[in-house]
């Protein structure tokens, strides 16, 4: 929509910079000096030099031919570009002023840098007319800016521009929208990205700087502040050049951020060392740095395969290629706005990793409450226990009993923790208690379970330590004694909790290495479910028999 | 008998062994009981046992992986495992039978009537032979084997591409974990019937049999009957 919106301002601003008025019109002609004869049409002004020359804060004139070719169809305008106050004739005759050029006693009032006059029907006929200029710049000496003039038809000299401002204004006011969207979106979100605020930093400084570009169709801009706006412009330039490769580093993970923000920054600050004064050109290089330093990330992100980046690049093509064909301000705007409409691509993706991370986050939990309820219900697990039961119950109906009441009371805690993230500490003791009692009667080995330290207050996820148990009871061989012990120890410190599991007895030899089975992939799921990174699981064959920590640190 | 029971379950390896002596009686000479496959393994080196009774799932080791090598011995071998999903897949490697868990004495007795049950049993989705070979284990498809001569406490196995392996159980224990494709035609032969041609009938009633790559065995006169009838 918005390429669209570009493209026809560009058919506009073109097919109206065709001017209605046939006319041809020789190169303006200075003198310094006052004389109320040159403003007639007929004065011979032969000598006068076409170059302004220094004229401090003396009044000059300034004198120009405009030839009608056609008698123009509608009453006739002038479009004049000058520095300084002025009065202005039109063969002679007194046309208007622009500020108040300097009197005896009373200093200049400067004129605005662009004004618009419009010449009486009956003066405007075919053939050749005189403009003259009476002006005294006692501002801004050093700037000797040649004095444009334009003939048209008036209406369309004060109508062009608004036609231009309606698209920028249109075109500004979708940054405007988005900056204030994606500040809200930073705000009001719990990951705090960067990258979205860099955002709206960057739709909000290219809303300013339409703002600032054209503001000069709509504000009296006197002479005077004319290189304000020119330096505003610069320094918002500045910022996005900065910006905009910035964001690119940040999306693409350029490895090498800072440096290249450094080198960014000195190789502007050089541009608009060595430039000063000549705005349209510092801006012109600033863009190209810019432009540079995007195409150098983006090459980057494309030898590392990241998402997106070709968009970026047949992005920033486009841009080299609209620069090359078009007047530089058009350019400008027209490659800063694809530029950002790459990264409103970039962030769309961004969107959509965020959301598979989620539904990715979502089924990892169903996974592992699913994995957590399969535990008691898998084969092994069940028809093992029930072919103990059976052989008890037909050997010692009471101790079948017992074993019957042990597996319903593991189930049912099994059954009141499958949904929960987390549980408390003391629940998971329990859950394992009761696993040893059903296991005792399977195996037929005394288990002991000891704990220390533990804190009534912590909680843990579901099974952590069950599973941990379940590994010890597989992968042990009772000492002499017939009997394994279980210790569970809590510990904490100034920047992490501790529980240390210690399985006492003879570890099995086993045929084949394993990588921990499933038993140790559901206990990284589940800590990595509630602590992200922050954990440190580590699970090894120990003097005695086996000892499995689970460090979970605060930061 | 002597029976190896490989079972990381006390109480149910107890139960087995129960039952298993009130099967046998009288015909036990042995019964070992392992917690593990590398125990079971290392008394089957040392002893030689008659029946296997083999839990799939072993303090977490996959039995499987040495079911290969169990099969290809000279004992016959009953699954006795809670993951009946494998039940189909240990048949084709060639057990005598799959007792899923929870079992009760009636199945099991079921499983080791096979033993003695001469010819075929019910189940017969035998896809491999197991053969032992320089301390390995190699599976052959049955497809490829074109008939059996018993040899002893051995068979030799005759394959299409004209090798021939040796099996450690003898002609009459594969009879029984064969499928029905393959016919004792001759005491000291098992052919596949896939691989048969015709029957020749030579002067003074004795029969051969004409296989399709042009070998001829022998068909014992008892077998001749039977054999014709399947061969039509």
């Amino acid at each position: 929509m918005q390429r669209l919106l570009i493209f026809l301002t560009i058919a506009l601003s073109f097919s109206s910079c065709k001017s209605a008025v046939t006319s041809e019109h020789s190169p303006t002609v200075y003198q310094t000096g006052d004389n109320s004869l040159w403003a007639e049409k007929n004065f011979n002004d032969s000598s006068w030099s076409t170059k302004r020359g220094n004229t401090d804060q003396q009044i000059f004139w300034a004198r120009s031919v405009v030839k009608f070719i056609k008698t123009p169809s509608a009453s006739i305008g002038l479009q004049i570009e000058a520095f300084g106050a002025f009065e202005l004739y039109w063969d002679g005759v007194l046309i208007g002023h622009n500020g108040q050029i300097t009197q005896k006693n009373k200093p200049e009032q400067p004129g605005t840098a662009t004004s618009f006059f419009q010449i009486p029907s009956a003066l405007a006929d075919t053939g050749r007319h005189i403009v003259a200029l009476r002006i005294t710049q006692s501002y801004l000496n050093g700037v000797k800016r040649p004095i444009g003039i334009k003939p048209d038809i008036y209406a369309d000299l004060l109508r062009r521009p608004l036609i231009l401002i309606s698209f920028m204004n249109l075109m500004a006011g979708a940054f405007l929208t988005a900056a204030i969207y994606y500040f809200f979106l930073f705000l009001n979100s719990r990951r705090k990205e960067y990258s979205v605020l860099i955002f709206a930093f960057i739709c909000l400084l290219f809303f300013a700087l339409q703002i600032t570009e054209y503001i000069k169709f709509y504000l009296d801009i006197r002479y005077t502040d004319f290189f304000l706006r020119l330096e505003i412009i610069g320094w918002l330039t500045f910022a996005i050049a900065l910006l905009v490769p910035l964001y690119f580093s940040i999306q693409f993970s350029f490895p090498q951020k800072k440096a290249l923000l450094i080198i960014l920054f000195i190789i502007l600050i050089t541009v608009y060392g060595i430039n000063r004064q000549h705005y349209d050109l510092t801006a012109m290089l600033y863009s190209l740095v810019m432009w540079l330093a995007s195409l150098i990330i983006v090459a980057n992100a494309i030898l590392q395969r990241e998402k997106g980046s070709l968009i970026v690049l047949s992005g920033l093509l486009a841009t080299a290629a609209i620069n090359h064909f078009l007047f530089y301000d058009f350019g400008l705007f027209i490659s800063f706005t694809m530029i950002v409409l790459c990264i409103l691509y970039l962030h769309t993706i961004r969107t959509r990793m965020i959301e598979d991370e989620y539904q990715s986050s979502l089924l990892l939990s169903s996974r592992l409450q699913l994995e957590l309820i399969k535990k008691n219900i898998q084969p092994h697990f069940l028809k093992n226990t029930l072919t103990s039961m059976i052989d008890w119950v037909e050997e010692s109906p009471k101790q079948g009993a017992e074993f019957i009441q042990a597996l319903a009371e593991e189930f049912d805690i099994m059954n009141s923790i499958s949904e929960a993230v987390l549980i408390p500490v003391r629940q998971e003791i329990e859950l394992c208690k009761t696993h040893l009692t059903v296991m005792q009667f399977r195996k037929e080995i005394r288990y002991e379970w000891e704990d220390s330290g533990i804190e009534d207050s912590e909680y843990i996820p579901p099974a952590l330590i069950h599973t941990i148990l379940e590994n010890g009871i597989t992968h042990s061989i009772p000492h002499a004694d017939s009997l394994i012990t279980f210790k569970l120890s809590y510990l904490r410190t100034a920047n992490y909790k501790q529980y240390t599991f210690c399985t006492h007895a003879l570890n099995r030899e086993v045929l084949k290495k394993r990588e921990g089975g499933n038993g140790f992939r559901y206990v990284k799921a589940r800590l990595t479910e509630s602590y992200a990174d922050r954990w440190k699981f580590i699970s090894e064959a120990a003097p005695g028999g086996w000892l499995t920590t689970i460090q979970i640190y605060d930061k | 008998m002597r029976i190896l029971i490989i079972e990381d379950e006390a109480r149910i390896a107890r139960r087995l062994e129960r039952m298993t002596r009130d099967f046998f009686e009288q015909n036990i000479s042995g019964i070992a009981i392992y917690d593990s496959l590398q125990n079971g393994l290392s008394y089957i080196e040392n002893h030689t046992i008659d029946l296997l009774l083999l839990d799939l799932n072993l303090n977490g080791e996959n039995g499987f992986d040495i079911l290969e090598s169990m099969v290809a011995r000279s004992f016959h071998t009953i699954i006795v495992s809670a993951n009946t999903d494998k039940a189909i897949t240990a048949f084709t490697y060639g057990v005598l039978d799959f007792v899923a868990k929870p079992f009760d004495q009636a199945r099991l007795s079921m499983a080791f009537r096979r033993i003695n049950a001469s010819g075929k049993n019910a189940e017969h989705t035998m896809k491999y032979l197991a053969v032992k070979k320089a301390g390995n284990t190699r599976l052959i498809d049955i497809q490829e084997v074109l008939y059996i001569k018993g040899a002893g406490i051995y068979s030799e196995l005759y394959l299409q591409n004209g090798k021939q392996e040796l099996h450690d159980k003898s002609m009459e224990m594969l009879e029984q974990l064969l499928p029905d494709s393959f016919e004792r035609i001759h005491k000291s032969y098992l052919v596949s019937l896939d691989q048969a041609e015709k029957i020749i009938i030579k002067p003074g009633s004795s029969y051969s049999l004409l296989l399709k790559n042009g070998e001829i065995l022998p068909i014992g006169r008892s077998k001749y009957k039977e054999l014709k009838q399947k061969m039509i």
